[in-house]
This record gives structure tokens, C-alpha cells and sequence, in this order.
């Protein structure tokens, strides 16, 4: 191989650059390979044994760990509550992002200062941001109540979280909402960005009013960006953990997923079927995120 | 576009005022109840300026002779060392496989590049159990190193990710010219890739300092005391104890948001970047 | 190719590492239950430190100095969260670590620690039969003849009741018996100065659970029988009626709606102390002096007192749920975790952990010292709020599990308890519902054993 020449002349590497890449690349694989592929495939294997502490030794047992979670009733009903979270996270972040990115997509002097503010509550720790919504949530003091009811929309102190399913979900979501919508709105922007003028004027000149254009230019030509921000808040809100662990316990009407599975592994000492759900919660996601990039991504040339 | 009528601008004013209350509300909450005594925060109906209004909680925290104080900085110490010392080694080995993948060609660059992108689906619990395990059996459980070493692998693949489009977007000229002039690939990323890429390094690195410091479930499990808890599990479990009153907890929310929020709110163009950059794919 | 050759290579690892079993193996298995003892305690090395983990703060730094003088060793405390405390012991058991050199065992776990192996015998060091006397509580902590902990308390639930409140609403008296008790409740409520007067922690979480075990005692009944057989089924039982109770009083207003989030000590700190609740059915006993009158957190200072619990025909036993300090199997400086848990549960340390010298040497939410003869001690010198009452009561206790102790399944009973109340209160199950799944998964637990 050595000797030849490419296009622009130049002699490719000798043996000494055929390694560099290697090289360059072994802390990384090292790491990933250590720290991320051996543990995932440690836990991809061990979701098929009896891992219990409380039930020694460990030992192989095929598919019991996940029959044992399909008839556990608290786990079907963290699933059904994370499809709700993932629901409500998807669908208001991407709602909120594309009318954040919308509204800032020109250029203005005061773009620079409203998207630092915006960024804001993606920049902070999620547990912090749970902690002060839990203030504003607080049913005696909080100032939830406070307004609803100066406004006359509530008689009495409402208990927003821990009664309701259904409010408590999606209360504790909108707090994963307020954090993850920045990341959203600036894939959105980023897609907003690339879509050339021209193809604005030329809608323009075919007549075509603001709301044609947004229909007929933006959102076609969008969606690449959509694609990714939404999945990327399916991931997100799929392992949604730390606002119901501050907001809510252990408590089954509002419990995700992530919280299922941390209470199986670390409370009731069953690694193995805590294997067994993290193993099934990476296939949904997997699943999940395809079917939004088969439904809402297209490829865009200009 | 279009010239702005009135009633235009009236509605974009009005939108972008609505996304500021939505970004900032909770944050200008937090103050306002922080800056004012335990009986002015449980005031009904709720009021909107600290009143009365009182710095005490603040000088609590400073003061840190108080057990709360003492928890919070040490674990703010101990958040800021373990995601700085995460965000430098991150940073250098993405750096590195980054251009490979972007500039080199060699077998197996599809497979490790996908395997490492892929690595972004899983869920934090796929690793976190096996994890403890590793560093455990080389003793680096409530330690630095071993903390700083997980986050870095978790920090990894978007890092990658992020210096991966960066590198990809420089011209090809530039180093071809430093190729010319005899240099190898080694010195062509150090001199021409670096420099012309630091505005993408520097997202990369806010960005993985910031994740660093929002980390809950990891230190959660791998950090068993203040030896190395972060200030979010020590925050978490103010909380859950509700021994510290809510104006004090307000307050300590404030501060443990301080790093971060002035972080993102300075460096916010290299966050923006960082991240519009790497959706164009 | 290179790298398909490690991706199968670290594939055959991982299944070889499977294979071979990756549980909790310990290295140091613990010796045989020895139920007779040397009494000798081996010499901790001068100069050697011992790190104790504990849900209590630390006692003072010039008390803890002391030990030091004595023994030669540091001690290095550290102060983790109950629930938190219990992940900790957990995860580092699962994954042979050592973690800390004296650590809780919680009475409820000991039954669990027996089985995991979690936990060195104390048997060789300490005569548990000569300390019984005056460690009332010390059988807790022993299973199948082994003593995997000595009791550092002798805490119990109690229940708390703030006078002043209860007089201005016009109860007169301490009531007698839960229906008195249930009627001086729904007097305060009426009378509008303190509108849902009971305190329920109705949050998932195990503080709930024992205020069930205490509501049913209050019935006359037990939860499991000797053969861990559920006993609360039937709707004429006294765990159903118990839970029938407690959700009748949250769902008639007698506990504030915002307790379905609240976990015990929440409640204590944000409800009890600042006299927005009148009563705690199922308090912890010591709450008074280290909560209660403490004037910069509490607002009821004087106000709150150790009532007998009324039970259904009477006052009802109360059941203790001592905290215990044990050594896990990890620990390193195990001497010197030795000569720690001889100090500090001797008959003077644990009279001064509760108050003897005054509150400069307490430790923080010390509840009852775990011997008869530092109670004696407190009794002459009149330093605890509320302690005649308490030493009463103490007589009066019995343990949660009477005989076999707790299942080692505990945890996940306790779990089961806890979340399917918290749905009952909730309104997502029925209180049938809730008993039939808490039945259930006892079954399920027996059967798995």
C-alpha cells in the first residue's frame, strides 16, 4: 500500500500512520468498551438469571425475570404512567420548542439576551428544578394555589400531586417540559435556519399568504429537525427519573419506568429482573424512536 | 419578509414576553421566596415581592460553620471537581476520536462509530448496577477518579457526536495545506483543526461540564457520603427531610443553580452553536 | 477483522463472569453462631480509624474525642438518610465493598441480614443472654442464634397528642379508648382552630407501614401470625378495620389532604412542630424532646405529650422498632468497631446520648437509651421531656413480630404494605383491594421461600 499516490499527490502514510487512527481511537474504545458495551452486555445477559441477593445462587432462568414483571402489577402500571409521561413530554416540548423556534427565528437585537433565557432551565440540574416546582406546587404555601384561587378558578387548596394519576403525571411531567423544551427549540431552529429563502420568496410571489408558507414551505421542510428533537425528548422523558423521584417517592400512581426499575434492583434486591426492565425500556426506546423517524423524518435537499 | 404592521408586532412582543415568563418564572420564584423569612413565604395569599425582605438565608449558607452550609459547599466543591475533571478528559478523547472518524480512513470506522453512538439509547439503568460493580472491585466506589471516570463514559458519545459534525463541516483546504508543507496528521490536527474548531470544542465543553452537574442517579448510588455527593443528591435529600424550612431550601436551590445558570447564561452562544450544530445531519 | 474479534471476546467474558456466579460470594463467611462468649473484645491498633455510617447525626466532636482517648481510634461519622442508608448497605453488600466499619441494622432487616450474610455474629464478643436484663430489646436483633447487631435505642411508636390544642377545642381528659380518641378528633376538627388534626404519612414509604402494625395492635390483632400467615383479610379483623380506619380518616378530612405526599418525619417537622396537626397516632417515641420542645424548630414548644395509645378496649401495646448497630462482613478495622459498639452502648454513654449532661453531649433525635439501667439514670436526673411517661410504655412494648421476628422478606412486604395503603388513600384502590393485594404478594413471599 505504500507508495501510491492520491489525488492531490500526496504520499499516503507508511506504517506508522496506518495505526493513527487506532491510536487516536483506543482511549475512546476503551472507555465505551469498559465502561458502556461490557455493562450493557453484562446486563443484556444477566436479565436472563436469577441476580438476588435474597435468593442465591445466581443462576440461569430464562425468560422467568420477565414473566415475573409482566404479572407485577405496579411495573404495568409504571408503564402505562411512562406512556403518559412520554406523551405529554414529546408532544408539549416539541409544541413549545417550535413556537420558541418560530418566534425566534429572525434575527433581532433581542435574540441573543431571550435565547439565554431560554436556555436557562435546560442548563440545571433537573433535581434543583424539582425542588423549586415542588415549592410552587406545595398545596398549603404554594403559589400555584395562591393564583388559581385569587383568580376565583378554585375554592379550596388543591393537592396537586399524589391524588390524581392523571394531574400528578402530567404536573410532574411539565417539569421535565420546562427543562428539556430549550434543547428542542434549538433543533428546531437549527432545521429553521437551513431552509433557504428563495424558497419563501418564491411561495411569495406564487401568492401564497403567511399561513400557506408555513404550511407549504416550514413544516415540510422542517420536519428533519422535528424528527430529532422529538425523539430526542422521547429518550428524555422515557427515562424520566429524577422530578418523580423529588416530586412523588416511590408512590405507584405516578411512578416511571427508571423509578420501577431502581426500586426492583436496590428495595427489593432483584438485579435480575431490574436487568430484565432496563433491558425491555431500551427496546421500547429503540422501537419507538424508529417509528418517529419512519413517520415524521424526511430527507430534505434543497 | 413581509413589513411589521402593528398589531404584528404587538403579538410578537406579547409571544416573546410569554416565553420569558414561561423560562424565568420559576427561577425569579425561587428568589423571591429565598429573600424573604419563613412567615413572609407562607403568607396567603402568596406574595409576588420578597416582603418582608431578609438576606438571612443567604448569610446562613455562607456563614458554613451550620451543618446545612458545611453539606451544601462541600457538595458544590465536590459537583464542580468531579464534572470539571469529567469535562477536560472527555473533551481530549473526543478530540481525538472525533477526528479520527472526521479525517481518517481505516476498517472498522463505521461499526465503532455507530457503537458508539448507539451507546445514547440506553437507558442510565442498563449500566448503573455493573458499573458500581467495575469500580468496586478496583476500589474507586465514593471516590473522584471513579465518579470522573463514569461520567466521562457517559459523556463520550455525544461529545463525539457534537466535535464529530464540527470537524466535519471545517474545509479540507486548510489541512491539505499544512499536508504540503510536510506536516502529519497528528500536527495538522493541532495546528490548523483545533484553532479553527474552538468554538465547537468550547460547546462541547460547557455542554459536558453542565450534564456533569445535573447528574443524579449515578453519584445517587456510587457516592455514599460527602466524601464526594454532588449538590444535587445532598439538595434531593434537604428536600426529602423537610427539616430545612422551605425560604432556606429556596435559597440553596438559588445557589446550587448559580454555576450552571451563569454558566449558560454567559457562554450561551457556545451552547447554541453546540447544539444547532450537531442536529444538522 | 480486529474489532469483531473483541466484541466476541468480550461477549465470552461476560458469559464466563455469568456463569460463575456473580451474587454476593463473601470471602469471609461468618463463623458459626456461637451462643456463648469469650466477653473478651480483641485491642483496636492506636492510630487506626473506623468509619461509622448512621441515619443519627454525629454526637459531639469532644464526646467522640473521648472514645478516642480511650482506644486510640478515630472515629470518622457520617450521616446518611434512612431510606438512602438502607440502598447503601444494599448495593455495597451486593457488590462486596466495603463501605463503613459499623453500620444500622434496622430491626425489621435482621431476619434478611441472616440469610444474606451481610452482617459478622456479634456472638463471640458479646454474652447476649447476660446483657438481656438490661437490654430488653436485645432479641431483636439475634436470629436463628445469631446476634448480628446490639440494640443502640429501645425506640417504639407512640402516640403524641398536643394538649393545649385538645383543651381549647374543649377535650377534656386523655382519651381512653380509639373511640374516644376518634371523637376528640372529629371535637377539634368541628371547633375549626385546627381543621384535619390527625397527622397519617400517607407517602409510599415505610412509615406508613408501621403506623398500620401500631393501628392494628390499637385493634388487638397482629398483622402475621407466627407462621407470617396474613391476618388481616377478613373485614372483622383487626389490620382490616386498621386500614379501614386510616383511610376513613383521610377521606373524611381528619388529615390534611396534602399528607398523601407526606412521609413521617415530613410530618413531625412540617405539621406537628409548627401546630398545624393536633395529634400523631403513630409517633416515634423520643419526638417530643428532640423535635417537639426544641424551640427553634417547633412551635408547640411544652405543648405535645406521650399519651397511653387507646386501643379499641383500652390502651394498646406499643410496638418498639429499635435500631440496632451492627458490623457488616466488609468492615476493615473490625477491633475497632468492637470497642465503639461497647462504648457507645454503655449504661452512662447511652443515658448522656439522651440528655444526662445536659444538650450540649445529646445526639440529635436520640430517642430512649436501649438499657434499663441509663433509664434509671434519666429517671433521677429529670433531663428528658416526657421520659416517666416513656419508661411506662416501655414496659408495655412488645416487638412487631412476635416470636420469629421479621420475615427476612421484609422489604418487599413492607413495600407491598405501604404502596397499596397509599392507593386505598389515594381513592385508586378499594380498602378490599388493597388487602387482597398485600395478601397476595405474603403468599407469594412465603411460597418463594
Amino acid at each position: 500500500m505504500s507508495g501510491e499516490r492520491t489525488p492531490t499527490g500526496r504520499k499516503r502514510p507508511r506504517k506508522r500512520g496506518r495505526f493513527l487512527p487506532y491510536i487516536l481511537l483506543s482511549p475512546l474504545v476503551l472507555f465505551i468498551g469498559a465502561l458502556a458495551l461490557y455493562p450493557t452486555i453484562l446486563t443484556t445477559v444477566q436479565a436472563f438469571f436469577t441476580v438476588n441477593p435474597m435468593d442465591p445462587p445466581t443462576r440461569f432462568s430464562g425468560l422467568a425475570n420477565f414473566r415475573a414483571l409482566f404479572h407485577n402489577s405496579f411495573v404495568r402500571q409504571s408503564a402505562a404512567n411512562t406512556a403518559l409521561y412520554i406523551v405529554v413530554g414529546v408532544g408539549l416540548s416539541t409544541l413549545f420548542g417550535l413556537g420558541i423556534a418560530l418566534v425566534l427565528q429572525r434575527r433581532s437585537r433581542w435574540r441573543g439576551v431571550v435565547l439565554a433565557l431560554v436556555v436557562l432551565p435546560w442548563a440545571l440540574p433537573a433535581v434543583v428544578e424539582s425542588v423549586i416546582w415542588g415549592w410552587i406546587y406545595d398545596p398549603t404555601f404554594g403559589v400555584l394555589n395562591s393564583v388559581l384561587k385569587s383568580l376565583g378558578l378554585i375554592n379550596s387548596d388543591h393537592v396537586w400531586i399524589g391524588i390524581g394519576r392523571i394531574v400528578s403525571i402530567v404536573l410532574i411531567e411539565l417539569v421535565q417540559v420546562w427543562q428539556i423544551t430549550p434543547l428542542a427549540a434549538l433543533l428546531i431552529l437549527a432545521a429553521l435556519q437551513s431552509i433557504p429563502q428563495e424558497l419563501y420568496e418564491a411561495a411569495r410571489v406564487d401568492g401564497a399568504g403567511r399561513w400557506e408558507m408555513f404550511r407549504r414551505v416550514t413544516l415540510p421542510l422542517v420536519r428533519p429537525g422535528l424528527a430529532v428533537a422529538m425523539v430526542e425528548s422521547l429518550i428524555l422523558s422515557l427515562n424520566v427519573f429524577d422530578q418523580v423521584y423529588v416530586l412523588n417517592g416511590f408512590a405507584p400512581g405516578g411512578a416511571s419506568i427508571m423509578l420501577q426499575t431502581y426500586q426492583i434492583s436496590f428495595n427489593n434486591l432483584n438485579f435480575g429482573q431490574g436487568y430484565a426492565l432496563s433491558l425491555l425500556a431500551t427496546f421500547a426506546t429503540m422501537l419507538l424512536s424508529l417509528l418517529i423517524l419512519a413517520v415524521v423524518y424526511r430527507r430534505v435537499e434543497f | 419578509m413581509r413589513g411589521h404592521s402593528g398589531a404584528r408586532r404587538v403579538s410578537r412582543a406579547l409571544l416573546i414576553t410569554l416565553i420569558l415568563v414561561w423560562s424565568a418564572f420559576p427561577i425569579y420564584w425561587a428568589l423571591n421566596t429565598s429573600f424573604t423569612t419563613l412567615n413572609g413565604a407562607q403568607s396567603v395569599p402568596a406574595h409576588f415581592m420578597p416582603s418582608p425582605f431578609t438576606a438571612q438565608n443567604y448569610k446562613t449558607l455562607l456563614n458554613s460553620s451550620g451543618g446545612v452550609g458545611n453539606q451544601f459547599w462541600r457538595s458544590f466543591l465536590n459537583a464542580t471537581i468531579e464534572s470539571g475533571l469529567a469535562t477536560v478528559l472527555t473533551v481530549v478523547i473526543a478530540l481525538f476520536a472525533a477526528y479520527a472518524f472526521a479525517r481518517l480512513e481505516f476498517r472498522g470506522k463505521r461499526i465503532i462509530l455507530v457503537a458508539v453512538l448507539a451507546t445514547l439509547l440506553l437507558p442510565v439503568y442498563a449500566t448503573l448496577i455493573p458499573l458500581y460493580r467495575i469500580m468496586s472491585s478496583v476500589h474507586l466506589v465514593n471516590t473522584y477518579p471513579g465518579i470522573i471516570l463514569v461520567y466521562t463514559s457517559g459523556f463520550l458519545p455525544l461529545a463525539i457526536w457534537i466535535m464529530y459534525n464540527y470537524f466535519a463541516s471545517v474545509p479540507r483546504e486548510l489541512e491539505e495545506a499544512a499536508f504540503v508543507d510536510g506536516a502529519t496528521p497528528v500536527v495538522a490536527l493541532w495546528r490548523v483543526m483545533i484553532p479553527v474548531s474552538l468554538p465547537g470544542i468550547a460547546a462541547t465543553a460547557i455542554i459536558v461540564f453542565l450534564m456533569g452537574w445535573a447528574q443524579f442517579i449515578f453519584p445517587l448510588v456510587l457516592s455514599s457520603d460527602l466524601t464526594t455527593q454532588p449538590v444535587t443528591v445532598v439538595v434531593a435529600a434537604l428536600y426529602g427531610q423537610r427539616i430545612v424550612p422551605f425560604t432556606l431550601l429556596n435559597a440553596i436551590g438559588v445557589l446550587a443553580a448559580a454555576l450552571p445558570g451563569v454558566i449558560a447564561l454567559v457562554l450561551n452562544r457556545y451552547i447554541v452553536q453546540g447544539v444547532m450544530a450537531g442536529s444538522i445531519k | 477483522m480486529p474489532v469483531l474479534l473483541v466484541v466476541v471476546l468480550l461477549a465470552a467474558l461476560v458469559v464466563l463472569a455469568a456463569a460463575c456466579g456473580s451474587s454476593t460470594s463473601t470471602s469471609s463467611s461468618p463463623s458459626a453462631a456461637a451462643t456463648t462468649s469469650s466477653g473478651v473484645l480483641p485491642s483496636p491498633t492506636a492510630g487506626s480509624s473506623i468509619t461509622v455510617v448512621y441515619h443519627y447525626p454525629a454526637p459531639p466532636k469532644s464526646v467522640l474525642d473521648q472514645f478516642t482517648a480511650q482506644t486510640g481510634v478515630k472515629v470518622n461519622w457520617v450521616e446518611v438518610g434512612w431510606d438512602n442508608l438502607q440502598t447503601k448497605i444494599a448495593t455495597a453488600a451486593t457488590s462486596n465493598t466495603y463501605f463503613a466499619d459499623l453500620t444500622d441494622v434496622d430491626w425489621s432487616k435482621v431476619g434478611q441480614y441472616y440469610k444474606t450474610k451481610w452482617f459478622m455474629p456479634l456472638n463471640p464478643y458479646f454474652d447476649a443472654a447476660a446483657l438481656k436484663a438490661d437490654m430488653p430489646q436485645i432479641d431483636t436483633f439475634a436470629s436463628n442464634g445469631q446476634q448480628l447487631a446490639l440494640p443502640f435505642d429501645s425506640s417504639f411508636t407512640v402516640t403524641t397528642l398536643n394538649t393545649k390544642i385538645a383543651k381549647a377545642a374543649g377535650v377534656t381528659g386523655t382519651p381512653a379508648n380509639l373511640t374516644d380518641y376518634t371523637n376528640a378528633l372529629k371535637q377539634i376538627k368541628a371547633k375549626g382552630a385546627v381543621p384535619n388534626p390527625l397527622d397519617i404519612p400517607f407517602a409510599a414509604a415505610e412509615g406508613l407501614s408501621t403506623y398500620w402494625y401500631q393501628l392494628t395492635a390499637a385493634y388487638g390483632g397482629q398483622v402475621l401470625d407466627a407462621s407470617y400467615a396474613p391476618q388481616f383479610t377478613a373485614p372483622s379483623s383487626a389490620g382490616y378495620k386498621a386500614l379501614q380506619w386510616m383511610v376513613d380518616a383521610y377521606k373524611s378530612g381528619l388529615v390534611p389532604k396534602a399528607n398523601i405526599g407526606m412521609a413521617d418525619y415530613q410530618g413531625f417537622t412540617s405539621e406537628m412542630a409548627p401546630g398545624r396537626v393536633a395529634s400523631v397516632f403513630s409517633d416515634y417515641s423520643g419526638s417530643v424532646g428532640s423535635i417537639y420542645d426544641v424551640p427553634s424548630s417547633s412551635k408547640v414548644v411544652g405543648q405535645v405529650q406521650y399519651i397511653p395509645t387507646p386501643g379499641v378496649s383500652g390502651p394498646a401495646p406499643n410496638l418498639s422498632n429499635p435500631d440496632g448497630v451492627g458490623i457488616p462482613v466488609t468492615a476493615k478495622n473490625v477491633a475497632g468497631a468492637l470497642a465503639f459498639i461497647k462504648w457507645f452502648t454503655d449504661t452512662q454513654q447511652q443515658a448522656i446520648w439522651a440528655g444526662l449532661n445536659g444538650s450540649s453531649d445529646v445526639i440529635s433525635g436520640f430517642p430512649l437509651p436501649a438499657r434499663v439501667s441509663s433509664l434509671q439514670l434519666l429517671a433521677q436526673g429529670n433531663k428528658v421531656s416526657g421520659a416517666s411517661e416513656l419508661m411506662t410504655l416501655l414496659g408495655s412494648s412488645r416487638a412487631e413480630f412476635p416470636g420469629p421476628g421479621a420475615p427476612p422478606w421484609y422489604s418487599q412486604f413492607s413495600n407491598a404494605v405501604y404502596t397499596n395503603i397509599h392507593q386505598a388513600a389515594a381513592g385508586a384502590e378499594t380498602v378490599q383491594q388493597a388487602v387482597t393485594n398485600i395478601a397476595t404478594e405474603v403468599n407469594q413471599l412465603k411460597a418463594s421461600q
